[in-house]
């Protein structure tokens, strides 16, 4: 319980932070605070996704299908964003769960790469039918929220929807995970014949973690493209995908804020490099090659693996003394 | 009364017949073993009881519905429930979490409840259930330890644990005792007549000849994908047919 | 009539290229099982290669051939060593590195080339064939057609007649088999990513005078060589190759006849359709349960 509540004041002093924080920020800083913060809820609803064992290369699209869709819903159906926010995320839902007919009749490589093709040929569609997806350069002019007379134009404000909105998916997503649907999300990833035999519908549960997952990325396509007024086509390519990837396996995949650890690190130390610009992605390349070599079980355990390493010095240190 | 009827089975693959219009019953409340030669088609039968394959030709009723065709998850439902060959656990999970995704028929859950607990009676009668489970088969002890930690036994305990929790009707055993020492497969025997006084019929496919006889009451002999043999482990330890199968010939009498 | 001639031709000599990136892939995959995400880079080196030498700096085409094969092949084998090496019991992580090199190369391109407009390289080979009036096929596609043609019949025949190319085939066909029997799998492996590389390598400097040139040109052709290799089959070089053959025709048809995007999506859609009815593709063998 005391564990409980350190936790709890953790994270709500975190929160806190983070409502205080953006007022001394640079411009561009709370930019990257407030993309930051929607990222996060991409790797977070990635993680669900992979929680079946299965890495899809979809994700990025999904998060593509959800910013069209709201801009379409907005721009040309004239709803309110506060509507099209969540319809955004019920639009990637439908057109994961229409895809999970095709796409889970594969495992594994075959599941990689079928994703890939099945996220490939959405984005060309966007790319091809001009109408109404507006080809290549996409749709810009896209409108901002309005509530009041708050200004969500600024940034501040912006972040502070981003930021109550993120943190009520994260809510959701974390008490999915451990529930009993997490339970048996993670017993498909490791034994699914096992799990068939005691009645677990395998093919059922993985269509249920994509469709989840890409619902809740599809509400982060949303918060975006609100913010910056534009969508295209490659904005959710296989680029974008690879930075998710990145980050997941980076943080690490065993815990729930492994990925989130993985976004935030990276996407600082990626600000640090706003020198290179021109070299700073084979500047992840690198990183996310040396993190595959050398801490293959992600940021997530880098304190164990000092704990580890402080307790040997200091076993070591201790051992002969004992002995004497 | 016939809980599990098989009626003239017949699986081919690749040209290969596995099993050749196999006909036999399995009575509630027994222990009823399946045997044969390596390569007779008992694991094929097993797959086929469990869903796993489909047979090519010929039925199988549970509890006289027709089961054939139909997903492994969908007759685990009805409560046909099986161990594996080796062990078969979620090996990265606690023993406590191996059980309670065993209890999924009975716990599973849609995502609103989920979210908003809304099932809490359910998920709390689930794992009280859960832990007496594990009472009752000596692992409540181990429980927070990862199943990959367990000793070969409790491995093997760990999976039949698995299975209960399904509540099954039917409990297909595939092969119990492989790799234990006479006292573990003492213990293994101790814990599946448990089992059956618990009300739950069992199938088993096995090859310790020793432990078959000591613990079943009616046996099945499968040669070649079909079926030689069938009676009590008396009838059949003196069947000619099944000794000859046994020992490749009969000059080796 | 005259267009369809002509789209029939250009999709065979299209053809060539795309068994060329193709057979890398399937060698990379069967022999090591890593999807080799960096392989339209692979080709993207060769092509810059030619670019850098033979265009900038006035190197003999021929010999920029050589050249960009021997780069390609040194950056594959490294690849090999370095990174697919150890992660041989970890595809995934495999697949991961393999995406890592992919940003690297491109970024390499990007500093030896600069950001600007697509690059071209003046074919070296002018003229045209003329078979007859409405048929002209400039003689440096025949070039390249002839070249790719040959690289192929010698892998072919390294394949079937030498001891090293059935190993590498037993090894592809099973690989836990394979290392049961004793076949050393780090050696079959170097020689795998050498052939595929090289390969890519050679398609990379063939397509050169033929095509834009840009650090992202990698992107179009892994989704071709995906769509390649799943069509025919993973794991089946001769399956790669006719896959190539008719997806080339079916490509260039539909370009000529609707856009290359349309042809592209259909031939993504065809592949997820093969995945779902014949996972094994055309020429795959069909596995029992």
């Amino acid at each position: 319980m005391p564990k409980k509540y350190t936790n709890c004041a953790g994270l709500a002093g975190l929160l806190a932070a983070l409502v205080i924080v953006p007022h001394f920020l640079k411009y561009h800083h709370q930019d990257f605070l407030i993309f930051l913060t929607i990222n996060v809820l991409v790797v977070s609803s990635y993680r669900l996704v992979t929680l079946t064992g299965e890495w899809s290369l979809i994700h990025a699209v999904m998060m593509g299908v959800g910013a069209y869709a709201s801009t379409l819903l907005t721009k040309s159906a004239g709803l309110s964003f506060w509507i099209s926010l969540p319809l955004a995320g019920c639009v990637a839902g439908a057109v994961a769960a229409i895809l999970c007919f095709p796409l889970f009749r594969m495992t594994q490589f075959y599941f990689l790469i079928g994703s890939f093709a099945a996220g490939e040929a959405i984005r060309l569609c966007w790319i091809h039918f001009i109408q109404p997806f507006g080809g290549t350069g996409g749709i810009s002019g896209i409108p901002f929220p309005e509530l009041g007379n708050i200004d969500f134009l600024e940034p501040v404000p912006y972040f502070y929807l981003v930021l109550v909105i993120v943190t009520l998916c994260l809510v959701l997503l974390y008490r999915i995970e451990k529930s009993r649907i997490g339970l048996t999300l993670r017993a498909v990833h490791w034994k699914a014949p096992l799990a068939e035999s005691v009645g677990v519908d395998t093919w059922k549960y993985r269509s249920l973690a994509f469709i989840i997952g890409s619902a809740f990325v599809g509400i982060a396509g949303s918060l975006k493209v609100h913010y910056l007024g534009t969508v295209t086509p490659n904005q959710y390519g296989i680029g974008f995908m690879v930075f998710i990837l990145i980050w997941v396996i980076v943080g690490g995949y065993a815990t729930f804020y492994g990925a989130i650890i993985g976004v935030v690190v990276l996407s600082i130390l990626d600000e640090s490099f706003r020198g290179f610009e021109e070299l700073r992605p084979a500047i992840y390349g690198l990183i996310l090659i040396a993190s595959i070599l050398f801490l293959p079980s992600g940021l997530e355990s880098v304190p164990e693996r000092i704990r580890g390493w402080v307790s040997n010095r200091a076993a070591a240190r201790n051992g002969p003394g004992i002995q004497g | 009364m016939d809980l599990l009827e098989i009626r003239q089975v017949t699986k081919v693959f690749g040209g290969l017949t596995a099993l050749n219009e196999v006909s036999f019953h399995v009575k509630s409340g027994n222990i009823h073993g399946l045997i044969g030669p390596n390569g007779a088609g008992k694991s094929t039968m097993f797959k086929n009881i469990s869903g796993f394959s489909t047979p090519t030709s010929g039925d199988i009723f549970f509890n006289g519905h027709s089961i054939k065709g139909r997903k492994p998850s969908e007759i685990a439902h009805l409560g046909v429930a099986r161990t594996f060959q080796e062990t078969t656990l979620f090996q990265e999970l606690t023993v406590l979490e191996n059980a309670l995704v065993g209890a999924h028929k009975r716990a599973k859950t849609n995502i609103f409840s989920a979210i908003f607990n809304l099932d809490r009676h359910i998920q709390q009668e689930c794992m009280e259930k859960t832990l007496s489970m594990l009472d009752f088969m000596g692992l409540a002890e181990r429980k927070n330890q990862l199943a990959s930690e367990l000793p070969l036994g409790s491995q093997r305990a760990l999976a039949i644990t698995i299975a209960l929790a399904s509540e099954p009707v039917v409990l297909l055993m595939d092969e119990p005792f492989a790799g234990m020492n006479p006292e573990e497969t003492r213990h293994m025997m101790g814990l599946t007549e448990k089992v059956r006084q618990s009300g739950v019929t069992i199938v088993l496919v096995e090859h310790d000849m020793k432990a078959v006889m000591g613990i079943c009451d009616y046996l099945t002999v499968l040669n070649f994908g079909s079926l030689l043999a069938e009676g009590t482990p008396d009838a059949i330890r003196h069947d000619a047919k099944v000794i000859r199968a046994y020992l490749g010939n009969t000059e080796a009498m | 009539m005259d267009l369809l001639v002509q789209s029939i031709v250009n999709g065979f000599i299209q053809s060539g290229f795309f068994a060329l990136y193709a057979v890398g892939l399937v060698l990379i995959f069967g022999v090591m099982g890593v999807v080799n995400f960096a392989h339209g880079e692979l080709v993207m080196v060769g092509a810059y290669t030619v670019w850098f030498l033979h265009a900038q700096h006035g190197v003999p085409f021929l010999w920029t051939i050589l050249i960009a094969i021997v780069i390609v092949t040194a950056i594959g084998m490294a690849m090999e060593r370095f990174l697919f090496r150890p992660k041989r019991n970890d595809p995934l992580g495999g697949l991961i590195c393999s995406i890592g090199v992919l940003f690297i190369l491109q970024i390499a391109a990007t500093l030896i080339g600069g950001d600007g407009p697509s690059k071209q390289v003046p074919p070296p080979y002018q003229g045209t064939f003329v078979l007859f009036e409405s048929l002209r096929i400039p003689v440096q596609r025949v070039f390249s057609i002839a070249v790719s043609l040959a690289a192929l019949v010698a892998l072919w025949l390294f394949l079937t007649r030498s001891k090293m190319g059935w190993a590498l085939r037993a090894v592809a066909q099973d690989r836990e088999a394979s290392s049961l029997q004793g076949i050393n799998t780090n050696r079959i492996s170097m020689i795998a990513i050498s052939i595929g590389a090289a390969m890519a390598g050679l398609a990379g400097a063939l397509t050169a005078p033929l095509t834009n040139i840009n650090p992202h040109m990698g992107h179009n052709i892994i989704i071709t060589a995906f769509i390649v290799t799943i069509v025919g089959g993973v794991g089946s070089l001769s399956g790669a190759v006719l896959a190539a053959v008719l997806y080339a025709l079916f490509h260039t048809m539909v370009t000529t006849y609707f856009s290359a995007t349309i042809a592209t999506i259909s031939g993504l859609l065809i592949m997820v359709l093969v995945l779902i009815i014949k996972p094994t593709g055309i020429m795959g063998r069909s596995v029992s349960d």
